[in-house]
């Protein structure tokens, strides 16, 4: 008998509240759902967790500072020497996670002033203005901390990427990458999905995941806000998921909420700072397609090899699949290419597993979307015009 | 056995007389893992020596009443575990293999045993986890 497996977002929110939801990883999903066949499993599963903790370059943070006694409007604005924008309301600003630091100090970025300020620390601000009739003031030197400013939430408009590439290098020299340090002669490569944990390869069609989707936030509850930048679904397809980098999200929680435990300054040798943010996406089992998604596995999930010693067209040399990669080693033309994973193994697993618990607690409910993901979306090059 | 000692100088060709004492007073294996010498001719390195504990001691007790210092250590690296997120990006940089990813767990490990200070894990780590001892 085949039992056509229909639950509600009220009824698992029912099951929550009342401590029966059953929750899987989307890691140990696999198992069961080879154990049990799709069918029984959608049945008994109410919610699978996911996670991904790795780099995430196009986050940051508003903050408000609150007004001073004469306030002032900033205009220009240094947070531990990090210029955060100044081009909002008097006390509002945008701090962004590759935002270096004023030479000739280095090594220090936004990203590095959300995590300290997550992680309590206090943080020097030194603000300009121009002195207004109702704002008289002209600078202000003090320090702040995350109790003591009004608002502090991070709003970063591309994160959580579906897939993304390999990258090696087949050039004589060492390289230095976002994609970390490639080494001469194809010595390694790189990659930086968290493959069958990974939020978006597990709902690759974004058919549960949309706009105000609750989700676990470096720690914290945030809401998947809107579609990321770079959003495209053009991506060509193996096992239902995309090869290469594909859907994004844009992504807001509350950093009064957070844990420094998942997040990370980084300081990434020759290119810059960026910011690892640890995240994890609920995905609710509503019937056995989604089920049936939330069942890939390493093996089943591909990527692409590209040149990073290219200036410019990096066409796919190999495909291999993150089961292969996690490997150590993968093959080409013979040779044997060691691999780095670029984001966490074990990150991504306590992101879904803390989500598991808390769900498993009652703390945490599933939020319907209000609205879906863009069904298609395109990308576009940058042109150059004289006019 | 084997045992590293960290040797530290104030004279000029001190890495050819300890290696060249070590072995033929006390018929142990050097194996210079690292040396850095100044200007001025002193400096340190670091060294793994294989064979006989008594001989081992016994060479090192020498070296110390020749006026080197000598330390033995483990490692020559330190790994802080508390901003090390377990990326991963400094396993293949790793001439040695002594970085891997714990099996059970994917928490990137140092074998301090095998490692030999090269010192190309550093720039590949992004929260400057790993620092050497040298
Ligand atoms: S210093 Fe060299 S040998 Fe030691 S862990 Fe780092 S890369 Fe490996
Ligand atoms: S690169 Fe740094 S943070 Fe990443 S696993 Fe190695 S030591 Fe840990």
């Amino acid at each position: 008998m085949v039992i056509n497996v229909a639950k509600t977002y009220e009824e698992i929110n029912e099951k929550i509240r009342a401590k029966k939801a059953v929750v899987y990883t989307a890691e140990e999903v696999v198992d069961l759902v080879k154990k049990k066949g799709v069918e029984k499993a959608a049945e008994e599963v109410d919610v699978v967790t996911t996670g991904t903790f790795g780099a995430m370059c196009s986050s940051g943070a508003f903050l408000n500072f609150g007004h001073a006694d004469p306030p002032i409007r900033m205009t220009n604005i240094l947070l531990n020497d990090v210029q955060a924008y100044g081009g909002l309301a008097a006390v509002d600003t945008y701090i962004g996670a590759t935002q270096m630091v004023e030479a000739p100090k280095t090594g220090y970025g936004g990203a590095h002033v959300i995590e300290d300020l997550v992680a309590g620390k206090r943080i020097h601000l030194h603000a300009w203005g121009p002195g207004t009739d109702c704002y008289v003031r002209k600078n202000i030197d003090t320090y702040i901390s995350l109790d003591d400013i009004n608002e502090a939430y991070l709003y970063n408009p591309r994160n959580i990427y579906q897939n993304y590439g390999v990258a090696t290098n087949t050039s004589d020299r060492t390289i230095h990458t976002y994609m970390g340090k490639l080494l001469p002669k194809m010595r390694n490569a790189t990659y930086s999905s968290a493959g069958q944990l990974s939020p978006l390869l597990n709902d690759p069609h974004c058919d549960t995941i949309g706009i105000g989707t609750r989700i676990f936030l470096a720690g914290g509850e945030g809401y998947v806000s809107w579609q990321g930048t770079q959003f495209k679904t053009t991506v060509e397809e193996v096992n239902g998921v995309p090869v290469g980098g594909s859907r994004t999200m844009a992504l807001i929680g509350d950093m009064k909420q957070m844990d420094a435990k998942y997040l990370r300054g980084l300081d990434i040798t020759g290119y810059g700072t960026s910011l690892a943010i640890g995240v994890g996406v609920p995905i609710p089992i509503l019937n056995k397609d989604v089920m049936q998604r939330c069942a890939i596995s390493d093996e089943e999930i591909f990527a692409e090899m590209v040149d990073y010693s290219l200036p410019t067209g990096r066409t796919p040399m190999a495909r291999y699949n993150y089961a292969q990669l996690r490997s150590g080693t993968v093959e080409y033309q013979g040779k044997k290419i060691r691999t780095s994973s670029m984001s966490s193994y074990a990150g991504a697993r306590d992101v879904a597993e803390t989500l598991k618990d808390w769900i498993d607690n009652g703390e945490f409910l599933l939020n319907k979307p209000c609205l879906d993901l863009p069904k298609e979306g395109k990308l576009k090059g940058l042109k150059e015009r004289s006019e | 056995m084997e045992c590293k000692y960290k040797i530290e100088f104030e004279e000029g060709a001190a890495q050819e007389s300890v290696t060249y004492i070590l072995v033929s007073e006390f018929s142990l294996k050097p194996n210079v893992l690292k040396a850095e010498i100044d200007g001025d001719g002193s400096g340190k390195m670091l060294i793994s020596l294989k064979g006989e504990e008594d001989d081992i001691v016994e060479g090192m007790e020498k070296l110390k009443s020749m006026g080197f210092k000598v330390t033995e250590f483990e490692g020559h690296i330190t790994h802080d575990m508390d901003r090390c997120f377990s990326c991963g990006a400094c396993v293949s940089v790793c001439p040695t293999r002594s970085i891997y990813h714990d099996k059970g767990t994917w928490i990137v490990k140092i074998n301090t045993g095998t490692c030999i200070g090269c010192g190309s894990c550093l720039g590949a780590c992004s929260v400057k986890a790993i620092n050497l001892v040298i």
